[in-house]
C-alpha cells in the first residue's frame, strides 16, 4: 500500500499555518526571541514561541475563554483542523456520513510528552488550599488527545505516542502502520508541545540551553533553543486519496525506529541508533542514499547531538552528503512536535523546489556535516527527517514525491504466543533489582524504574529470550514521583537550578529507554500513553510488529506508580486510588 | 580545609544518592569519574547544582566542571577560592 500525505496543519512560531511557515522558510526568518506567553523568569533564555494566548486560540477554535484546555491540546487542535481542511474534509461531511451509516474509520495519532503539564504547574502550587482539582483530567497526555479529539468528533479511534523529542515521528510511523494493516481508512497523525516552566527548567539544568540563537552543526554551538508548536498529517492510501479527488502532497516511502540504547540524555559517539533508523527508512523504500536530495537533520544545536548526527549521517552517506539542514533554527526545538513539523517543512520544501536554511551556521565544526544556507529552485525527489529522543528513541520519516514501492505487506500468519507475564504490585517487591543492578547504577532510579525494570528483566528471564527484538512501554501517567518532585522544587525554590537526576526521569518514554539500555537491545522501542488503554495499545503494536515480521520476540509493559500527594487528589476528585507501583511485563513471540 | 571535604564528602553522598557509602569510604584524592568512584555526567551536573546552591558558586560550561571534579580534595580547593557564601 502506498502511504499519501494528503493534508497538513501547522503552527509554530514562524507562522500559524502552513502558508506562514513557507513565507518564513524562503524569507529565511527565525521566530527564535524573547519569551512572551511563558509564565516564567528565565528571560535569559531565547524560545520558538507561538506568538498567541490560549484566550487568543481559544477564540479563534470557537472554545470558551472559561473552559480548560491545555495549550498543548489548543495547538494540537488548530494544527488538525487545518490538516482535515487542507485534505478536503469537513467535520460535517463527515458525522452525516457517519449518520447514514457509511462511517469512516479515521485515528488521531497524537505526539507529546508534556501534555497537560502547562495547567499542572499552574495549579500546583495552590492545590492545598484550592479544591478545584479539575487539572489533573487534563494533565495525562492521552487526555489531552481526547480533548482534541472530542472537538471534533469524528475520530474512532485516539492514541497518543510518548518518545520525547521523536514522538510526533513515531505517531506518523504508526498511523501509516495502521493504514498498511487496514485498521483505519484516514490517520490523522502528528504531535503537539507547549512550552512549560517543567522542562524549560528541565533542560536549563542539564546545561543544554543556548544563551543565544542555537547555530545547529556550528563550531561555536551552544545548545538547543526551546520552542512550541503542533503539526499534524492526513494519511491515506493512494487508492482512497485517488477515490476521493484529491491531490497527493507527498508518499510516506519509509520509515525507521531504532534504539541508540546508550545512554539517557546523550546519544552514543558512533550514532547506531540513528544510523540504524536512517538504515531502516531506506531500505523500507528500496532507495540508497544517492536517491535522498535533502535531509531535514535533528540537529539541536547541542553539542553531543550534532557530533553524533554527523558521524551516523556520514555513516549512510559516505562522502556524498546530500543538502543537509536543520530547522530548529527557525523554529527552536518543538520537542515533541519537532518531528511533524519538520515533517510538514519538508513536504513544503518538496512542493515548492527549495531547501530551508541552516540559519545561524558560520563555523565548520570539526568532523562534523557542513549543512546548507539554503538553495533555490531544486528538485526534491526524496527527503529524509531525522528525530532523536531522549534515551536514544531514534527515528526518521522519509518522504517522496512519487511511490518507491508497491509491495503488499506479507503477513507472517504465525500465532503469537505469550512466553511469560510478570506483575509487581508492591514496593517490597523492588529490593530484588539488586540482582540484576549494581547499587552504584540502582541509586538514582525512581520506584517506577526499578519497578519497571524488575518485571521486565523477571519476564524476559523466564522467556529465556536475553534480549527482545523490540519493546513497546505503555504508562497512564508516566514518572509521577520525580515529576512531582521537581514541581515541589519549583514551588519551593523558584526557578533555580532542578535536579537533573529527576528531570532525565521525568519522560515516559525513560522507562522504555532504560530497558533498552540495560539490554542493550538496538531494536523497535516506542512509548504509549494513552490512559487505562495504554497497555491495550503497547499490545496492538506488538501483535502488528509481530505480523509484520519485523520482529520475533516483543517485550510489552504497562508500568505506572503513584504517591501519597497523587492520590490524595485522586481522591478529592472522587477517583480511584493508584497503587503505588504496579509494573506488568510480558514477552510476546510469533511462535517458532 | 579537612572540615571542607568532610563537608563536600557528606554533600555528595546526598546529592548523589550514594546511599551505601559514608564520607570515609571516599578517599579525597581518588578520581570522581571514569576508574575510582566511576561517577557520570549526570553526576557533574548534580554537582554543577550543588555548588550554585550551596556555595554560590555558578557554572556556565559544564566543561569547566570537568577540571574543578576530579577529586573531593580538588573540588575543596576550587570552593574554598571561589565561595560565595
Amino acid at each position: 500500500m502506498n502511504i499519501a500525505v494528503t493534508g497538513e496543519g501547522i503552527i509554530s512560531a514562524i507562522g500559524f499555518n502552513k502558508q506562514e511557515v513557507l513565507r518564513s522558510l524562503i524569507a529565511e526568518e527565525s521566530g527564535i526571541g524573547r519569551l512572551k506567553h511563558l509564565q516564567s523568569v528565565h528571560h535569559e533564555l531565547p524560545v520558538g514561541e507561538v506568538d498567541l494566548a490560549n484566550e487568543q486560540m481559544k477564540e479563534m477554535l470557537g472554545i470558551p475563554v472559561s473552559q480548560m484546555m491545555s495549550r498543548t491540546a489548543l495547538m494540537g487542535t488548530i494544527a488538525v483542523r487545518q490538516a482535515l481542511m487542507d485534505a478536503g474534509f469537513s467535520v460535517d461531511d463527515i458525522l452525516a456520513r457517519k449518520k447514514k451509516g457509511e462511517s469512516l474509520r479515521i485515528a488521531l495519532v497524537s505526539g507529546t510528552t508534556v501534555g497537560g503539564m502547562d495547567i499542572t504547574e499552574l495549579y500546583f502550587d495552590h492545590i492545598a488550599e484550592d479544591d478545584n482539582v479539575s487539572f489533573l483530567r487534563h494533565h495525562d497526555c492521552g487526555s489531552c488527545t481526547n480533548t482534541m479529539a472530542d472537538y471534533f468528533g469524528i475520530f474512532t479511534e485516539v492514541t497518543t505516542l510518548s518518545t520525547a523529542c521523536s514522538s510526533a515521528a513515531n505517531a506518523i510511523m504508526f498511523g501509516a502502520r495502521l493504514l498498511k494493516d487496514h485498521q483505519a481508512d484516514i490517520v490523522i497523525a502528528g504531535g503537539t508541545e507547549s512550552l512549560s516552566r517543567f522542562h524549560l527548567n528541565g533542560f536549563n539544568s542539564l546545561m543544554i540551553l543556548d544563551h543565544e540563537r542555537c547555530r545547529p552543526f556550528d563550531a561555536t554551538r551552544g545548545g538547543l533553543n526551546l520552542g512550541e508548536g503542533a503539526a499534524f498529517v492526513v494519511l491515506e492510501s493512494e487508492e482512497s486519496a485517488n477515490k476521493r479527488g484529491v491531490n497527493v502532497h507527498a508518499y510516506l516511502t519509509g520509515y525507521g525506529n531504532a534504539c541508540d540504547a546508550y545512554h539517557q540524555t546523550a546519544s552514543s559517539e558512533d550514532g547506531e541508533g540513528a544510523y540504524l533508523a536512517m538504515k531502516e527508512a531506506l531500505d523500507m523504500a528500496h532507495l540508497t542514499p544517492k536517491d535522498i536530495q535533502y535531509v531535514n537533520a535533528h540537529g539541536t544545536g547541542t553539542p553531543n547531538n550534532d557530533q553524533s548526527e554527523s558521524v551516523s549521517l556520514r555513516r549512510i552517506f559516505g562522502d556524498e552528503l546530500p543538502l543537509i539542514s536543520s530547522t530548529k533554527s527557525f523554529t527552536g526545538h518543538t520537542t515533541s512536535a519537532s518531528g511533524s513539523i519538520e515533517a510538514v517543512i519538508c513536504i513544503l520544501a518538496m512542493q515548492n523546489h527549495f531547501v530551508p536554511a541552516n540559519l545561524g551556521w558560520a563555523h565548520q565544526m570539526e568532523k562534523g556535516i557542513t549543512p546548507t544556507l539554503g538553495k533555490q529552485s531544486v528538485a526534491l525527489e526524496n527527503v529524509l527527517c531525522n528525530s532523536f529522543g531522549f534515551g536514544g528513541n531514534n527515528s526518521a520519516l522519509l518522504f517522496s514525491a512519487h511511490p518507491t514501492t508497491t509491495e503488499e505487506q506479507v503477513e507472517t500468519g504465525k500465532d503469537i504466543k505469550v512466553l511469560s507475564r510478570v506483575e509487581l504490585t508492591s514496593k517490597e517487591q523492588l529490593e530484588d533489582i539488586r540482582k540484576y543492578v549494581k547499587p552504584l547504577e540502582a541509586r538514582r532510579m525512581g520506584k517506577i524504574m526499578k519497578s519497571s525494570l524488575l518485571s521486565s528483566l523477571e519476564a524476559l528471564s523466564q522467556a529465556g529470550v536475553e534480549k527482545p527484538d523490540a519493546i513497546i512501554t505503555g504508562t497512564m501517567y508516566g514518572c509521577l514521583e520525580y515529576s512531582e518532585r521537581l514541581l515541589e522544587q519549583m514551588k519551593e525554590e523558584g526557578e533555580t537550578m532542578l535536579k537533573p537526576t529527576y528531570f532525565m526521569q521525568s519522560t515516559h518514554n525513560t522507562i522504555g529507554s532504560n530497558i533498552a539500555i540495560k539490554t542493550h537491545c538496538h531494536g523497535y522501542n516506542v512509548t504509549y500513553t494513552q490512559g487505562s488503554e495504554s497497555l491495550s495499545w503497547a499490545l496492538r503494536d506488538a501483535e502488528m510488529l509481530l505480523k509484520e515480521g519485523k520482529a520475533k520476540t516483543v517485550l510489552v509493559g504497562c508500568h505506572d506508580e503513584s504517591t501519597p500527594l497523587f492520590n490524595s487528589l485522586l481522591k478529592r476528585d472522587g477517583a480511584e486510588e493508584q497503587p503505588s507501583i504496579h509494573a506488568i511485563a510480558m514477552v510476546l513471540s510469533c511462535g517458532e | 580545609m579537612n572540615e571542607l571535604v568532610k563537608e563536600l564528602k557528606d554533600e555528595i553522598i546526598e546529592a548523589l544518592n550514594l546511599e551505601e557509602m559514608t564520607a570515609d569510604d571516599i578517599d579525597e584524592n581518588e578520581p570522581l569519574f571514569g576508574e575510582g568512584l566511576g561517577l557520570d555526567s549526570i553526576d557533574a551536573l548534580e554537582l554543577i547544582v550543588l555548588l550554585e546552591k550551596k556555595y554560590g558558586i555558578k557554572l556556565a560550561d559544564p566543561a569547566e566542571g570537568k577540571k574543578i571534579f576530579t577529586s573531593v580534595a580538588s573540588i575543596a580547593d576550587y570552593v574554598s577560592k571561589n565561595r560565595k557564601k
